[in-house]
């Protein structure tokens, strides 16, 4: 006695297991190979099973087993790989903190004159560079204080030259009214411009012997 | 290598190692077997925690005579993916009809990659979205026997039913499995 479709149907993966009996195996063939439903049936079943089996497996996060990890014996310290860096080179915060630190170095080394193509391997050693750096603070430091005597000079010359700074009796005593007449102007320039120089050599005295004591 | 039988027993004496060989032996299957059944990767990723904390609590109540370490994992694996079906029944079901419009829109799709590889993840993207139709039963049948490669002895011993109704389930979820594909354009060529 032939199969039927329903028989065929539900031995269909005893055939493609292997677990028919050989008369099995004969009667489900010759049903299938007469049958217009069954044929593409079987095709369709055979190849999709087929096509799980060389399925490959979900590749599991990468994360996964470190979080089991961490949950069963306890949280561990990461394994120090030399690739383990590799993610954290990517992270934005990083690449951004290391760009500025990077721009803020240029900048420090551009200000205080160093060269990275003139370093020597001198430069790194520590007491030269506790000795330039003790050099670079003095020269600092002398700077500033010229730089201050230098403004106090300015400020001094500035306020001499200043009209109305002048106290009255140290106008010239032959000036009359009759002299406060429009000059040319060329001439008005070469007095004040004396005057300047002579307040200006005065004061240029005065400050060196601050100076120098 | 070394037994899994062998490193449980390590285990049980506070091996840390052990357990660590353990986890990274077996993580992707389980991982695979919560993806396939939940068609959800962060899910599955949670429930894959669930089960390795499950077995790391109940490692004592192990024994060979249940049968290989792989199947007790897997049979570990199973009652949480049920239970997590059992919860989430009611969104499952919300999400059913959502689950057949990216099937029309792959049926249609004529994207067709000559390279194997990417043939293979949409075969597997394919069967994902046909196994997530299937009932939960079919489903699980057909998984552990077609993507995880057990044996019936071994299914039976996971679903804790008898023989005949494992390859009955197996059959049914190949046929029906055979059939969605078939509509989705899935088929021998």
């Amino acid at each position: 006695m032939s199969w039927s479709c329903v028989q065929v149907e539900e031995r269909l993966s005893d055939y493609l297991d292997n677990a028919l009996t050989e008369a099995e195996r004969l009667e489900f063939r010759a049903h299938v190979d007469s049958c217009a439903h069954c044929a593409p049936l079987l095709a369709q079943v055979s190849h999709i099973t087929e096509s799980l089996r060389g399925l490959e497996l979900e590749p599991a996060p990468p994360m996964l087993v470190s979080r089991i990890l961490d949950q069963t014996i306890a949280p561990r310290k990461a394994k120090r790989q030399w690739f383990s860096w590799i993610p954290i080179i990517w992270n934005p915060r990083f690449a951004t903190g290391a760009v500025t630190v990077l721009a803020t170095l240029l900048i420090i080394f551009h200000a205080a004159g160093v060269k990275p193509s003139q370093l020597t391997a001198a430069d790194f050693n520590p007491v030269n560079i506790i000795h330039s750096a003790d050099r670079h603070a003095h020269l600092a430091f002398a700077r500033s204080v010229k730089f201050v005597n230098d403004l106090r000079v300015v400020y001094e010359i500035q306020s001499r030259l200043q009209p109305g700074a002048n106290p009255p009796n140290q106008q010239a005593p032959s000036e009359t009214p009759s002299q406060q007449q429009p000059k040319p102007p060329r001439q008005s320039q070469r007095s004040f411009g004396t005057d300047r120089y002579s307040v200006a050599a005065s004061f240029f005295a005065t400050a060196l012997d601050r100076s120098n004591p | 290598m070394e037994a899994d039988a062998q490193l449980v027993q390590r285990c049980l004496r506070g091996d840390g190692p052990a357990w660590e060989e353990l986890v990274r032996r077996h993580a992707r299957r389980v991982y695979s077997l919560c993806y396939r059944f939940t068609n959800n990767s962060s899910e599955a990723e949670d429930l894959s925690q669930e089960v390795f904390l499950r077995i790391y609590k109940t490692l004592a109540s192990y024994r060979t005579a249940y049968g290989g370490f792989p199947t007790w994992l897997t049979s570990v694996t199973r009652n949480l993916l049920v239970d997590h079906y059992r919860r989430s029944r009611r969104d499952r079901m919300t999400d059913a009809l959502e689950d057949v419009l990216p099937v029309v829109e792959e049926k249609h799709s004529p994207v067709r990659t000559p390279d194997k590889a990417a043939m293979a993840r949409e075969l597997s993207a394919q069967v994902q979205s046909a196994l997530s139709r299937l009932s939960p039963e079919l489903r699980e049948a057909v998984i552990l026997r077609d993507l995880q490669g057990l044996e019936y002895v071994e299914i039976q011993q996971v679903l804790s039913v008898p023989e005949g109704t494992v390859k009955s389930r197996i059959n049914r979820g190949r046929i029906e499995l055979a059939r969605i594909l078939q509509d989705m354009g899935v088929g021998p060529s």
